[in-house]
């Protein structure tokens, strides 16, 4: 039995992460960090009662991930995976960019991934094995105009990622991030299709990718044939660099 | 468990944990955990031993401070599991 965590549960990307999980590893058992929003999630769980199940979960607060854990250990004695996939965007140029943008998505980005990988560090240690996947961006790289505060946040999550994975290797956990670029969320969806059209020009396979081939890449990162890649970022772009 | 036995499974236990490239009966019960007159371990190997310990003997360490005392040696150690049991 393998016992994974993902937040972010509710949108597109920690649906198709968990989907991936359940159809391709009868072992797993996912937990999907939902807040108020949770529609999406209830279906999926539904559709697996055994195997997956919904867990209050504020990431940017640090009680919530004691309690969280603190469950998934209850039920599973065993936390093997933790995907930190929470995050939000307030898009506008610095100049006039509100204080409370800046933090709030620092908070929803890099604060969460930091009160998540702290909250399962020792019961992975325990185990002598985990695997923690972060969801950053193409933008922590290469980031449009409007993004400083995201492409601040995920260039952090990247960082924090990489020093994390020096820290924990000999315990036998690995902690990897991964930078989406377009892909196809609702977040993709509010685009006006003349952006999205010259969004594709510059990927040079010329399409969006789709949350399954996310889901792949971090599926891979979170098995035992992952076992000695630690401290990467792995971009999923369609070419884009 | 206590005495000798108590001390010899908390060499086995830092060995196999932290993978030492030391026997544990080449560890002294005083020789220190850190810094390089000792077995020379570093902070990660601290926080693994943190762990360790209360995986196999229960014990909890509240805080830095007081981890800086318990883990001086094999010893020290010993006595906190002796104190605590």
């Amino acid at each position: 039995m393998r016992s994974i965590l993902i937040t972010g549960g509710n949108g597109g990307l920690g649906l198709a992460i968990g989907r991936y999980f359940l159809d391709h590893d009868p072992a797993a058992r996912i937990w999907l960090g939902v807040r108020a929003n949770r529609s999406h999630a209830t279906i999926l769980a539904a559709a697996h009662p055994e195997r997956c199940h919904l867990l209050d979960l504020e990431a940017t607060d640090p009680a919530a991930w004691q309690s969280a854990v603190a469950r998934i250990l209850g039920a599973d004695e065993r936390l093997d995976v933790l995907v930190n996939n929470a995050g939000m965007h307030r898009d506008c140029l610095l100049a006039a960019m509100p204080t409370d943008a800046w933090h709030q998505v620092i908070s929803a980005n890099l604060d969460a991934t930091f009160h998540g990988c702290r909250a399962v560090i020792a019961p992975m240690m325990r185990q002598r094995f985990g695997r923690i996947v972060n969801i950053a961006s193409l933008s922590a790289i290469m980031p449009p105009l409007g993004q400083t505060n995201y492409a601040a946040a995920k260039a952090g999550v990247v960082a924090l990622s990489r020093t994390l994975a020096k820290e924990v290797a000999r315990s036998g956990i690995t902690v990897n991030s991964v930078l989406p670029g377009y892909i196809e969320t609702d977040a993709l969806g509010e685009m006006d299709e003349e952006t999205r059209k010259q969004a594709r020009k510059g990927i040079p396979m010329r399409r969006f990718g789709n949350p399954a081939e996310v889901a792949a890449a971090v599926y891979f990162l979170a098995s035992t044939d992952a076992a000695y890649i630690t401290g990467a970022a792995l971009k999923i772009d369609g070419g884009i660099f | 468990m206590q005495g000798d036995e108590l001390r010899q499974q908390i060499k086995e236990v830092m060995v196999e944990e932290l993978m030492l490239d030391y026997k544990a009966v080449e560890i002294g019960n005083k020789t220190a955990i850190f810094g390089a007159h000792g077995l020379g371990l570093d902070s990660v190997d601290a926080l693994q031993l943190v762990v360790a310990l209360e995986k196999h003997f229960g014990l909890k360490i509240g805080d830095s401070s007081a981890a800086k005392g318990v883990l001086e040696n094999v010893e020290t150690i010993a006595a906190e599991i002796e104190k605590s049991a």
